[in-house]
């Protein structure tokens, strides 16, 4: 498991005079689970979303295996980087007008030019995965939050990404939805799945995470092993921070 | 009183005409129709050009941005006197072929044709608005969701965007064709033989208004269950909206 999958250099990010994003340097390694954590505002979203360009970052180099994904302070290959990164929301954000079945096929079906038919079979499968073999005809409002996130997870292995990125996508579901989907993304990871999740479960970085990496203030502060960075931190920043959430 | 009746509801006379009255609405009725149609498409792609991602489609979007405002500003009997004289002018002089000049499409006259042409251009413009604020009230994530699995702008708009922001749209677009069916009657000063423009006929040869009384009856039968139909659809939205709240 040494075979590097995406290189991120000097990623710079600011919204006017804030500097959100400060030559982050990160890389990710095939199979390979890195949990992001840190305070809110110290950049952590930003650079998820700048790993697939729903932010366009400022500066910086973003190498997809050995393809330049952004460099020079543009993007390159906007389409081959989205293919191969799925990302899910903490809003879920699936299309309302569609039923679970159909949210899963779309993509699929213009993106990859897969046959309708496949695209059932397939999404059928996903849902499965997930859980949700009886909810594949429903609309996203006759779903709870955490069977919506569910049908999101899907969706994006639809594509048959490289890399999955997880963006707290557990904060906006009531307590008791949580495990259902902590439960989806932790066989995901035990099934090999690259994936880098922002998150707020200490337990789940501590559980399935390689590599934990510690934000703040649009920095990497610290990161290394799970054990080490939540266990024994270095810096001051990162044990304030753990003093703080995992008091209770 | 009885002499303001004899005046606006004089019904023998009404009822004389009733046929004649009726022919017109009928032109009134295609007229609204196809222009609406037309309006409605016409709208939609202008709403698309104005919502165009990126630096080099920038020119295309004020290009929309442009037009919409324009003809939003100018009024819409401008529009049909400058579209007809014009194209006429133009097919006179051999600029323009006759057939698109003077267009007699379909075995309607140019009258007809025109005023097809100018409620698409200027209700194009005001649809083109009310679009907008459909494509824009679709939240953010949900063009996030659609381009983070690789769909291309368009696609996303197609298949995810837009049909969200019209079902959001049905009540306004429907209270700008019942705006659109009233301002048919402009028409009727290029001399397309319309409602207005029959009872205008019956008043100057029989001096006798009750012919605008039967024109106006005609729209109401229209309009008013249109206006019905637009409350429904927002009652409908807002329990959509605001389902499990007692």
């Amino acid at each position: 498991m040494s075979e590097k999958i995406l290189t991120v250099k000097n990623l710079k990010k600011s919204y006017g005079k804030l500097d959100v994003l400060t030559d982050i340097d990160f890389e990710l390694e095939k199979g390979e689970v890195v949990c992001v954590i840190g305070p809110s505002g110290s950049g952590k979203s930003t650079m998820l979303r700048c790993l697939n360009m729903l932010e366009l970052p400022d500066g910086g180099q973003i190498m997809l295996r050995d393809n330049e994904i952004f460099g020079d302070g543009k993007p390159k290959d906007l389409d081959v980087l989205r293919r191969e990164v799925g990302m899910v929301f903490q809003q879920f954000n699936l299309f309302p007008h569609m039923t679970a079945e159909e949210n899963v096929s779309i993509a699929q079906k213009k993106v990859r030019n897969r046959k309708t038919e496949f695209c059932r079979e397939r999404s059928t499968e996903l849902l499965t995965k997930v859980g949700l073999a009886d909810k594949i005809g429903e609309y996203p409002d006759r779903l709870s939050g955490g069977q919506q996130q569910r049908v999101a997870i899907a969706r994006a292995l639809a594509m048959d990404p490289e890399i999955m990125l997880f963006d707290e996508v557990t904060s906006a579901l009531d307590p008791e939805l949580v495990k259902g989907v902590l439960d989806v993304m932790r066989e995901l990871a035990d099934g090999g799945m690259t994936m880098v999740c922002v998150t707020h479960e200490m337990n789940f970085a501590r559980e399935v995470a390689h590599r934990v990496v510690f934000m703040d203030g649009g920095v990497v502060v610290e990161q290394g092993d799970p054990d080490d960075v939540l266990g024994n931190p270095q810096q001051e920043r990162t044990k304030q921070f753990l003093g703080l959430v995992l008091d209770h | 009183m009885n002499e303001f009746f004899n005046t606006f509801f004089d019904f023998t006379f009404m009822t004389d005409n009733f046929g004649l009255v009726l022919e017109g609405f009928w032109v009134t009725i295609k007229l609204s129709l196809v222009g609406g149609f037309f309006a409605l498409i016409f709208g939609l792609i202008l709403a698309v050009l104005r919502q165009l991602p990126g630096k080099t489609l920038a020119p295309v979007r004020w290009l929309a941005i442009a037009y919409i405002d324009a003809l939003r500003g100018i009024p819409l009997l401008l529009v049909i006197l400058l579209l007809s004289s014009g194209m006429a002018t133009l097919a006179s002089e051999g600029t323009i072929p006759r057939e698109i000049g003077i267009p007699q499409w379909f075995g309607e006259s140019d009258p007809f044709w025109y005023g097809v042409i100018a409620l698409t251009l200027t209700y194009g413009a005001y649809m083109a608005e009310v679009y907008r604020a459909g494509i824009e009230a679709v939240p953010r994530g949900q063009m996030e969701a659609a381009r983070s699995l690789g769909m291309s702008h368009g696609q996303a708009m197609r298949y995810i965007i837009v049909p969200q922001a019209i079902r959001k749209v049905v009540p306004p677009l429907l209270n700008d064709f019942i705006a659109l069916m009233k301002d048919t009657a402009l028409i009727s000063t290029i001399g397309l033989i319309e409602t207005v423009q029959t009872g205008r006929d019956l008043y100057s040869e029989f001096f006798n208004p009750s012919g605008y009384t039967v024109g106006a009856f005609l729209f109401l039968i229209v309009t008013i269950p249109l206006a019905r139909l637009v409350d429904w659809q927002i009652k409908k939205q807002d329990e959509k909206f605001q389902r499990g709240i007692p």
